[in-house]
């Protein structure tokens, strides 16, 4: 008994976690106790030494001392001020009357506000939520098909885990001992990437099923010109007008990050301006649309811009982008003191909860290594056939199975610290690795029955018939079957997409390249001898 | 059991209002950090104190308010199989759970916190008192004369970082211990069911 525990004390170590997670019981504190238990009973067979308990206040006071994860409350916190600032809901409604004269507008609408919102407050549950509010009864209102209408907006809520910042790319970055500033570098392209993948699905429903997603009637459109024209042509020459501008001052005098924000700068002016003066340069939609367009830039610009041009720390960042949330929903009137103070209490539970699992899984992995369990793990991964791809698919096809039962911090703190070595071992390159691991963790919020997205949209979504209030219609209730269909064409999206970063590593690793931090002359293209090869990492290495 | 059930009332309103008061230390972190990124962008000036400032405050928040998360229920768990069970049987799990993870393993890291916060104490004064002479009667006699300070230039002391820590594990000990108590008193009868929030009567259902 005693020789069979300990030859194989780390998978025994392993099972153990697994069955008593499955209880139901804190998952920080199963982690923590598993590990200290199997800590205890290895130094009882003389497989580790006592040192290891007096270990333990030196890895807490380790995490402690840990400024990436700084930024976890940063950003939860921020989250939580624009999830009530009004910011949602203004944009929601201007570019649904943006859109809303083109088929399939409204969804189109969901997927460009999704993906502005996930660039600023990166919280699932605030854009679900929101959109599932505002813009689920306009969609029902005009006709959309159930299916369609709620799988696009669980989908485009879950954005918010994939384009930066997101919490579960600064744990990530933390576990693979990357920089955040890579990660999110890194994330950028795949998670745009991923909302026109959305964009380009609600194109070919418009095509193939054109009354799934018809486009507003013309009495819904509420900003237009008086003589009845939609303001298009102001529209589009001022974004030509701007973007030539921005073009030309990052050609030759400016980063290109300041030229967009200055060039924004100076469209808002112009649209204010427009406003106050009553100049008539601008039509009513130009004006509407560059106004609300404002808050969510000047956010991302605070946050995103100041991290990339290399100005804060990402955990800076985050406490900028608290600041400016702070001051953008005093700004809207909506910052009263019990707001403040229940954000402040949201942010505490959850950073604790996110720290404590992190605690609990250090613990473990201090004595799971101690016992040799990472070699185990390690000997299990590289013995898959087929090498780094072999290696890829497998962790991916893993991650997908387990995204059904875990949600993303138990993925980052658990999973990945076992998969990185060898990952890394493998030559596959971590940011790469992170993000495409992202991708298919944001996969978790949207598997039926179980993703959160689902959830919040169900609980917003009407359950019972209901009359319109607008078109005075008898409206069917949105059934959770109907969420659960919606969301499928959305979660093999997503699989595509993780698809398409395996094969294409550039996607993340190009941004990285570019980076200002990175001196052109350290760069070695390491050039690809045999493509079809499995173990030479074909992607360029930064050294 | 009223005694007991006493005493769970007087760890609840502790935590809470410990946590209430510590969350604000979350903003003062913001604070900190904005201004520490503004001030190195435009006076390109900055001090490890501040940097290391804000994981002080953080890890007052997180460290200590451990308790409180676990009276609202917040540390996360996996409710897959759990979510199926009766109200009776998830009470059982929480109350062996808490006998057999929680309470062992705050106090084994409260207790071998303790000498490594003592060890940084040595040789540190408050106000004109030697900290390791006041809180003799609880430590070992440390052999180091010198207070311990951060490695960095500029850097904070480090024993308030790490009293945290025994703080905080004690306080999550006691939420423990308070948690354990309800449920052994809804199993008795003695208490409401943990599981329903204040203000719903639901009763119990079979599989919630």
């Amino acid at each position: 008994m005693t020789s069979f525990i300990i030859e194989n004390i780390a998978p025994l170590m392993f099972a153990a976690l697994v069955i008593l997670l499955l209880f139901g019981y804190p998952v920080a504190f199963a982690l923590a106790a598993n590990g200290l238990f199997w800590g205890v009973l290895a130094i009882k067979f003389g497989l580790l030494g006592p040192e290891l308990l007096q270990a333990l206040p030196q890895r807490v006071f380790g995490i402690m001392r840990n400024d990436t994860l700084l930024a976890v409350p940063f950003f939860t916190f921020m989250g939580l001020i624009l999830e009530r600032s009004g910011m949602a809901e203004d944009l929601l409604d201007t570019i649904g009357q943006m859109f809303g004269r083109l088929r399939g507008g409204l969804a189109y609408a969901v997927v460009f506000v999704g993906a502005l919102l996930a660039a600023t407050t990166g919280v699932v549950a605030a854009s679900v939520i929101s959109m599932g509010l505002i813009s689920l009864p306009i969609m029902l209102r005009y006709g959309y098909d159930r299916r369609t209408a709620a799988g696009v907006i669980a989908a485009s809520g879950t954005l918010a885990q994939i384009i930066p910042p997101s919490l579960v790319l600064i744990v990530m970055a933390d576990q693979l001992g990357r920089s955040v500033g890579d990660m999110y570098q890194g994330a950028f392209i795949p998670g745009i990437g991923l909302a026109l993948l959305y964009a380009v699905y609600i194109v070919l429903v418009t095509i193939i099923k054109p009354n799934w997603a018809p486009a507003l009637p013309p009495e819904a459109i509420t900003i237009r010109e008086a003589d009845g024209r939609a303001g298009y042509t102001s529209l589009l020459a001022i974004v030509l007008a701007a973007t030539a501008g921005g073009v030309y001052l990052s050609l030759f005098y400016l980063h290109w990050i300041w030229a967009c924000a200055l060039v924004g700068f100076v469209a808002y002016l112009v649209a204010i301006a427009n406003k106050l003066l009553k100049l008539g340069l601008l039509s009513r939609l130009a004006e509407r649309v560059i106004i609300v367009m404002m808050p969510p830039l000047a956010l991302i610009f605070l946050v995103l811009g100041t991290i990339f041009l290399g100005i804060a720390t990402p955990t800076e960042g985050g406490a900028m982008g608290a600041s400016g949330a702070l001051l953008l929903a005093f700004a809207n009137r909506r910052l009263n003191w019990s707001l403040f103070r229940q954000a402040m209490d949201t942010t505490a539970k959850l950073s604790c909860f996110v720290l404590f699992i992190l605690i609990g899984s250090t613990v473990f992995s201090l004595v799971f290594r101690g016992v040799n369990g990472d070699l185990w793990v390690e000997h299990l991964l590289t013995s898959l056939p087929g090498g780094q791809l072999g290696f890829l698919i497998v962790v991916n096809l893993m991650t997908f199975v387990l995204a059904f039962f875990l949600d993303y911090f138990e993925l980052a703190f658990i999973v990945l610290p076992l998969l990185a070595p060898v990952a890394e071992k493998l030559g596959v390159d971590l940011i790469w690795f992170g993000v495409m691991l992202g991708v298919n963790i944001q996969t978790s919020f949207m598997h039926p029955p179980f993703g959160f997205a689902l959830f919040y949209l169900r609980s917003v979504a009407p359950n019972a018939p209901y009359t319109d209030r607008i078109s005075g219609k008898r409206l069917e209730p949105v059934t959770t079957g109907q969420i659960y269909w919606g969301s499928i064409p959305f979660v093999l999206i997503q699989l595509i997409m993780v698809t398409i970063v395996i094969a294409f590593p550039r996607l993340v690793l190009v941004s990285l390249d570019t980076g200002p931090k990175v001196d052109p002359n350290k760069i070695k293209i390491e050039a690809p001898l045999d493509q079809g090869g499995g173990e030479q990492p074909f992607i360029p290495q930064i050294k | 059991m009223r005694g007991l059930l006493a005493l769970c009332r007087a760890i609840d309103s502790i935590n809470a209002q410990i946590g209430k008061a510590i969350a604000f230390l979350i903003f003062a972190a913001v604070v900190v950090s904005s201004a520490n990124a503004t001030v190195r962008y435009i006076f390109d000036t900055s001090s490890n104190a501040w940097l290391e400032l804000q994981w002080y405050l953080f890890s007052a928040v997180f460290l200590v308010g451990s308790g409180y998360t676990l009276l609202n229920n917040e540390h996360v768990r996996i409710d897959i199989v759990a979510g199926r069970l009766s109200h009776r049987t998830r009470a059982w799990i929480d109350i062996i759970g808490g006998l057999l993870f929680l309470l062992p393993m705050t106090l084994v890291i409260a207790w071998f916190s303790w000498p490594f916060f003592a060890k940084s104490v040595a040789g540190c004064s408050l106000m004109g008192t030697h900290i390791s002479d006041l809180l003799s009667w609880a430590m070992p006699p440390q052999s180091g004369n010198d207070c311990e300070i951060s490695s960095d230039a500029g850097g904070l002391i480090r024993w308030p970082a790490k009293l945290l820590i025994p703080i905080g594990f004690l306080l999550l000990m006691l939420q423990g211990i308070s948690e354990i108590l309800k449920r052994v008193a809804f199993l008795t009868g003695a208490g409401p069911d943990p599981l329903v929030k204040e203000g719903e009567h639901h009763g119990e259902h079979a599989a919630d």
